[in-house]
């Protein structure tokens, strides 16, 4: 059903009189949205072209409330300075083809994105080293795009350098009021803690990916990361809630104190301020690493409330929301209480 | 009555690993398996001890809303917040709440019991001008404590897959043949 629904799409919006479709499956992960591969082939002037499509589904309920349509807007705006972003092509807003939302990439073959392979398969060992550096520079690199030329003001940019932090607070903490089930102590005491410990303002208003991480990019083994993905919660901020986002525990994988699973965070710290001239000052990262455990929390908790208000059926919400107690105890000591 | 539920538990789990989830081809619903096989593990790890854990968090939170309402009393300066703070208290702990201890009344206990305590701990939170007294000090630590002990007995994402686990044999091992001579 879903396999004829593509190809139709396919076939229109491609303009060709017939588009032959295989391989459909849906990648396990993308929790806030689904994603489908597909490889499709047609002819276009009696010349047969092949090429895999990823499409990214609106889900019946998610763990993240998000607009498709900013994150469509945003891949492919940084594609055009150089950020690796899969190809965007086209943007549906309605469930007229496939019932809900959705928009259609290019698939990056012969790359892995999950964790457990790209930091544990030995055939990624040798290229460690490269991906380390990749990670840093290409985040350098989001952060040092000029959001206004690339027409990305529609974003919205926070009042001044100052109110960042701010911002974001009261973004997440409108989450947990509007999502959060039962009573959250440490969640609540986080959020004082976080208006108390403001940072100084941002270096500079970038373009903040929100959701950098190991598990968030292809790359292939030789480290070269070929595709950043899951722009969903991307927004104009301060640089360092990325460095912090990437340094929290939960993404540190390898079960020791590895930025990412991928070097240590004075390695960390020193390649990015070399490659942005951004200080990653240790007060202000550990109050965004605080804010970015809460924010996992949160994320948690909007999962836990689709999945008891019976919007979805997923596992994955459900195990999520159950787990978010060694998020309150990584909160607690970044706190120190 | 036999199996029990954790039994019946690790049927389901040792089914799903050893009968369903070979004959899962799509690399979708094999993730799917495997988040519900760590679901299970999570209930598993608290099916027997819940109901226990429970009880004897909600006599803790009773005690810390006790001390925590003698420690605003013996506060020298007041304010909107503690009088409110206390009146909660009061109220919390004068309720009939019964001697069931099934779950969900345990739990629906718990719910309240936190909801004071956390009213509580922004009370304190709150402060702001002098430091605040020994006591209230000392009932703040122990309110966190008690949250850390719950929060410690969770499982994390990144633990329960067993994924670290095995990422942290494998880092050993590229460890030690790094380090090899």
């Amino acid at each position: 059903m879903l396999e004829q629904r593509v190809r139709e799409y396919l076939t229109v919006t491609l303009g060709v009189p017939d588009v032959a479709i295989s391989g459909l499956y849906r990648i396990p992960g993308g929790a806030s949205r689904e994603t489908w591969s597909v490889d499709a082939r047609w002819l276009d002037n009696g010349r047969e072209v092949s090429r895999g499509f990823i499409f990214r589904r609106d889900p019946d309920a998610s763990l993240l409330v998000t607009d498709r349509d900013v994150e469509f807007r945003v891949m492919k705006a940084v594609a055009a300075y150089g950020i690796p972003v899969p190809r965007m092509h086209w943007l549906e807003t309605d469930g007229a083809w496939l019932d809900r939302p959705f928009f259609v990439m290019e698939r990056i073959d012969g790359c892995e994105t999950s964790p457990t392979k790209v930091l544990m398969d030995p055939r990624f060992f040798p290229g460690r080293d490269r991906l380390a550096g990749e990670f840093v520079d290409i985040l350098a690199r989001i952060h040092a795009l000029d959001w206004r030329a690339a027409g990305l003001e529609f974003l919205g940019p926070p009042a001044g350098e100052s109110d960042c932090a701010l911002t974001e607070i009261e973004k997440w903490e409108a989450v947990v009021d509007r999502d959060a089930l039962e009573p959250q102590p440490v969640l609540r005491a986080a959020f004082r803690w976080l208006r108390r410990s403001l940072p100084a303002p941002a270096q500079r208003i970038v373009l903040v990916h929100a959701d950098y991480r190991t598990g968030n990019f292809l790359c292939t083994p030789e480290g070269e990361i070929k595709g950043v993905l899951d722009w969903e919660m991307t927004h104009l901020g301060d640089p360092l809630e990325d460095v912090a986002w990437a340094c929290i525990r939960p993404w540190r994988w390898l079960g020791d104190e590895k930025i990412g699973g991928l070097m240590d965070r004075g390695d960390f710290y020193r390649r990015y301020a070399e490659a942005t001239s951004i200080e990653a000052n240790e007060d202000a990262v550990r109050f965004w690493e605080v804010l970015g455990n809460v924010k996992l929390a949160a994320i948690f908790i909007t999962g836990a409330r689709s999945f008891c208000d019976g919007r979805t059926r997923s596992p994955m919400m459900a195990f999520l929301g159950r787990n978010i107690a060694r998020l309150e105890v990584e909160i607690m000591d970044l706190m120190e209480v | 009555m036999r199996p029990d539920g954790l039994e019946s538990i690790r049927a389901v789990q040792s089914a799903l690993a050893e009968l369903i989830a070979p004959e899962l081809s799509s690399p979708f619903a094999q993730d799917a398996a495997q988040t519900l096989q760590m679901l299970l593990e999570s209930l598993a790890a608290v099916w027997d001890s819940a109901a226990d854990e429970l009880r004897r968090d909600n006599q803790s939170l009773a005690g810390l809303l006790m001390s925590s309402r003698e420690a605003i009393k013996s506060a020298s300066d007041s304010n909107e917040s503690f009088a409110s703070a206390v009146s909660e208290i009061e109220q919390r702990l004068s309720e009939d709440v019964g001697d069931s201890i099934a779950i969900a009344a345990l739990s629906s206990r718990n719910d309240a019991l936190r909801r004071t305590l956390e009213h509580t701990l922004m009370a304190f939170e709150d402060l702001t001008g002098e430091p605040p007294s020994a006591e209230i000090t000392s009932v703040r630590g122990d309110i966190y404590g008690h949250l850390r002990d719950v929060a410690t007995r969770g499982w994390s994402f990144w633990d329960v897959s067993s994924f670290r686990r095995r990422m942290t044999g494998i880092h050993q091992t590229t460890t030690s043949r790094d380090d090899a001579p």
